[in-house]
């Protein structure tokens, strides 16, 4: 290959979701949060008087809490609210099949290869531009059998008892101030509902863009779960490299019932101006088990921590959490088992990298009550760190209130070994490669859980951010 | 909120800013600027609450009224045995070979003592108020100065306003303490509060163990004691500092202690907290020197309804410091633990090694305990690791115990000991081991009871 040919490679690598798609929207409300703003919002959806009294309270609740003085630095984010757009509406009506969708909407997903993946295996894709979901669409065989997979907007609409029996009973608006922010100006998202016994075998995806400059994206989604049903839920996040920031706060309630099995995937490749301040959380009743898979790689600060809330016997929560940082990036990431019922198991894995100027922090909580006995809870948290800038961070919280209960948490911060890398240029594989595949190791417990195409997605990046790091 | 205006939050009629008028009437000046300086902090520094992540489980305004409190007035107790409380003469009779030691009864220091030969070599233990005249210039540049300053929070400022004794424990270079020195308080006034310092200055290369042992009856009413610990370890030297708490109901235990590390100096810590209602240790240790080394220890057992809280720190700030810490406890009755713990490496500080671990066994299904073991980096080149754990007792090794004939209560105690005794084994100081186990025993024997 020529080398020139391999520079210009190398450019578009480092983030190849950068780019800028000219369109205009049909509607955009004026730049930050406001009564109005949020009237705007609903009026549009033609929501029920109910949801516009939901979100009203809601900006109520969001502006009598403080900012998060934890956490990573919110110090200029009052300052970017203000300058950002909370609802952008694209286009006129959601697409059900892909060449209604708008030409240029059309190529920025192409070009992000969702068409293509829709066309390999997948059960569902939904994509969402700005503030609105822009396409979804299910295969028939499963809409055959009861399941629902549309926009959250849809979800509403079609399914008015289903919605409002589960809508913010996971999380509440008051939880914390970006749920609060959520609840009122959602906007977008997935509404999902695998009915009993149906056991999906292929994954539902979901795709994010965030597109225009200021932009501030809130989606919601509620995915239902019901007894002894199965799937699998995968998001992936992008958006262009704009020199002014841009928000993403989602709020994502997810309903695992008896005996039924669940796993979300996230895979968060924000571009590194992008604020990403989400509360994701899952409710698991007795017997049901759930699962997150949550990659965070880009975004300027993410503080994000799934939970999993197991309410019924023999309930099982699973996070894996995976990190990356480079330069001007934290990753405030990591995640919560609350056990309220006996005999619950749990257990969260969390590995981070840290390069350059980049900082990771793993904070999570472990929470037994008492009651919940025979509970068993395991934390496992292993940083790497690159460069002797870089930083990393490590905040457990263990609430332990039964006796008959057995937790643990362990975390090691290492560098890459210097036996293993003179293991590994010994045997002539240069130092460059010998880093990306000790990084490749140290991830991979997380990354064998990926969907293939975000695996190997996965380990390129790996290898393009160790390029340079020899030195 | 219109109150805490007019009051700063923490006056009361005796702690006040004639009490510290009047406590400092006879010092020298730069004690006398140094507590109203104290005091001025301690007006101006709010209560903490459980807002504050420090301070996120022990909520004061339940746990603590400082209203009712007065300073210990009471007059010094004779300088003879004979004269002194029993369990008092109980607990020196239980401590082996000492170089040294000091009784201090309702805060006053009623004895000191310290080995011919080592007075002759310079070596000074004694109260910390005698000090400020004999000692001037080694106090004045040590006390509530680098370690332990009024600023470090709240009660740091109350303690540096309002102390009323101490002990100073100063090892000259190269004097090696062959014997720990033996420290043995006891507190009596029900409902007063004790502000005590020690400061202890071990310089280049000498070697001293300290073991500080507080103890107290039950108490009607809430009586408080405040200790400020500055351990100072200058390059080379070896320092023990072991703290072991055994107050009566009712007490509420405040510790705030900081050790500074030299270069290649060892300056190990252990904390032992087997009574009072409410313990409160913040331990800060920091690595100064290359080659510094900390071992931090702890332990604690836990019945009724009492309340620990150890918050503490491992400052690696400087290449090559190693520090190593174990808190270890038991928890029976509805009692609580909370153990709390950073490890910071700093900028540079490379070939830095730091473990922390936290361990709780839950004795009862009304026990509760809390760990947050922490780690925040700044450096690559280092080998950190935390874990914590909370569990029951270890039923395999109970069953293998009564497959061996034991009785179920027997075995029990035979576990909980086996799993506290390995903190009690890293610093096998004479007299310590022996007492803490016993100790033990008997609140295990109330457990089956």
């Amino acid at each position: 290959m020529p080398q020139n040919e391999t520079i210009q490679d190398l450019d578009l690598d480092e983030y190849k979701y950068g780019f800028v798609t000219e369109g205009k929207p049909v509607f955009r409300a004026e730049k930050g949060l406001s009564e109005e703003v949020v009237r705007q919002i609903s009026a549009h959806k033609e929501e029920p008087e109910w949801m516009l009294d939901f979100r009203l309270k809601a900006l109520k609740v969001y502006e009598s809490k403080p900012m998060p003085t934890w956490g990573g630095d919110l110090s200029d984010l009052e300052k970017v609210l203000s300058e950002i757009y909370f609802y952008v509406r694209p286009q006129d009506r959601m697409q059900h099949s892909w060449d209604d969708v708008p030409e240029e909407i059309k190529d920025t997903f192409e070009k992000l290869g969702i068409p293509e993946a829709e066309r390999k295996i997948l059960a569902g894709v939904g994509a969402q531009y700005e503030s609105e979901m822009v396409y979804h669409s299910l295969r028939e065989e499963w809409s055959n059998q009861g399941v629902i997979f549309d926009s959250i907007e849809d979800g509403l609409k079609n399914h008015p008892e289903l919605f409002r029996e589960h809508f913010g009973t996971v999380i509440p608006t008051h939880d914390n101030k970006f749920a609060a922010m959520n609840s009122a100006v959602w906007s977008g998202g997935s509404f999902v509902y695998i009915p009993k016994g149906v056991s999906l075998n292929t994954p539902l995806q979901a795709y994010f863009r965030v597109n225009q400059e200021r932009m501030g994206q809130f989606e919601r989604t509620l995915i239902i779960v019901d007894e002894g049903a199965h799937a699998h839920y995968i998001e992936g996040c992008t958006a262009p490299v704009y020199s002014t920031e841009s928000f993403h706060s989602g709020v994502i309630e997810i309903i695992v019932k008896k005996n039924a099995r669940f796993r979300y995937t996230t895979i968060q490749n924000w571009s590194n101006n992008m604020y990403n301040l989400v509360t994701q959380r899952a409710t698991v009743a007795e017997g049901g088990h759930m699962e997150w898979l949550d990659g965070n790689l880009g975004s300027k600060l993410t503080m994000k921590y799934p939970s999993c809330y197991l309410m019924g016997e023999g309930a099982h929560g699973e996070i894996l959490s995976i990190a990356y940082s480079g330069d001007g990036q934290h990753q405030d990431t990591g995640g919560k088992v609350v056990h309220v019922a006996p005999y619950t198991t749990s257990s969260i894995v969390s590995k981070s990298i840290s390069k350059g100027h980049g900082r990771s922090t793993y904070r999570g909580l472990c929470k037994v009550y008492e009651g919940a006995h025979h509970a068993r809870s395991n934390v496992e948290c292993d940083a790497l760190l690159i460069n002797d800038t870089s930083r990393t961070d490590t905040y457990p919280y263990i609430e332990i209130e039964e006796n008959d209960a057995n937790v643990g948490h362990e975390a090691s911060v290492s560098k890459i070994g210097e036996e293993q890398l003179f293991y590994l240029t010994s045997r002539g594989i240069p130092e460059e490669e010998a880093m990306a595949m000790i990084v490749r190791g140290f991830i991979e417990p997380i990354a064998k859980e990926l969907p293939l195409e975000y695996a190997v997605e996965l380990n390129r990046l790996i290898e393009l951010e160790m390029e340079g790091s020899v030195g | 909120m219109a109150q805490a205006t007019l009051a700063p939050e923490g006056v009361t009629q005796a702690l006040s800013a004639e009490a510290v008028e009047r406590i400092s009437a006879d010092e020298p000046t730069w004690l006398q600027e140094r507590r109203r300086h104290a005091w001025s902090v301690y007006e101006t520094t709010p209560m903490p609450t459980t807002k504050l992540e420090e301070w996120r489980y022990t909520d004061l305004k339940k746990k603590l009224d400082l209203a009712p409190l007065r300073l210990s007035e009471g007059t010094a107790a004779p300088d003879d045995p004979a004269q002194w409380p029993e369990r008092l003469r109980e607990a020196m009779d239980e401590d082996r070979e000492a170089s040294g030691h000091i009784v201090v009864i309702d805060g006053h220091v009623v004895h000191a003592d310290i080995s011919a030969d080592l007075a002759k070599q310079g070596v000074v233990l004694g109260s910390l108020q005698d000090a400020v005249e004999q000692h001037a210039a080694l106090v004045e540049e040590h006390l509530a100065t680098e370690a332990v300053p009024a600023e470090e929070g709240k009660f740091a400022a109350l303690n540096a306003a309002l102390w009323t004794d101490g002990v100073l424990l100063y090892v000259p270079k190269g004097v090696q303490l062959e014997a720990p020195v033996r420290i043995t308080r006891w507190l009596t006034e029900s409902g007063a509060a004790y502000l005590s310092r020690v400061l202890i200055v071990a310089e280049q290369h000498s070697q001293v163990s300290y073991v500080d042992e507080v103890l107290s009856d039950d108490f009607e009413s809430q009586t408080f004691t405040s200790t400020a610990v500055e351990v100072i370890a200058k390059d080379g030297a070896q320092v023990q500092y072991v703290a072991v708490q055994r107050l009566g109901k009712g007490a509420f235990y405040q510790s705030v202690q900081r050790t500074l590390a030299g270069r290649d100096a060892t300056l190990d810590t252990l904390n032992v907290a087997l009574g009072a209602s409410v313990t409160r240790v913040d331990l800060n240790a920091r690595l100064l020197g290359p080659g510094a080394n900390s071992d931090m220890l702890g332990l604690y057992f836990g019945d009724g309804s009492q309340h620990f809280d150890f918050n503490t720190s491992q400052d690696h700030i400087k290449p090559n410091t190693a520090s190593d810490l174990l808190y270890k406890g038991a928890l029976d009755g509805s009692s609580r633990a909370v153990f709390r713990g950073i490890i910071r490496v700093y900028p540079g500080a490379q070939k830095t090694d730091a473990y922390q671990t936290n361990r709780n066994l839950l004795l009862s299904p009304h026990a509760r305990a809390d760990s947050l073991p922490n780690l925040e980096i700044e450096a690559d080149d280092v080998k950190c690791s935390h874990g914590a754990t909370v569990g029951e007792l270890d039923s395999e090794a109970k069953f293998y115990l009564m497959s061996r004939g034991l009785n179920r209560t027997q075995a029990e105690r035979l576990v909980v000991m086996g799993f506290l005794g390995e903190v009690l084994a890293k610093l096998p100081l004479g007299g310590v081991v022996e007492k803490v186990s016993r100790v033990i025993e008997q609140k295990l024997a109330q457990h089956e009871g």
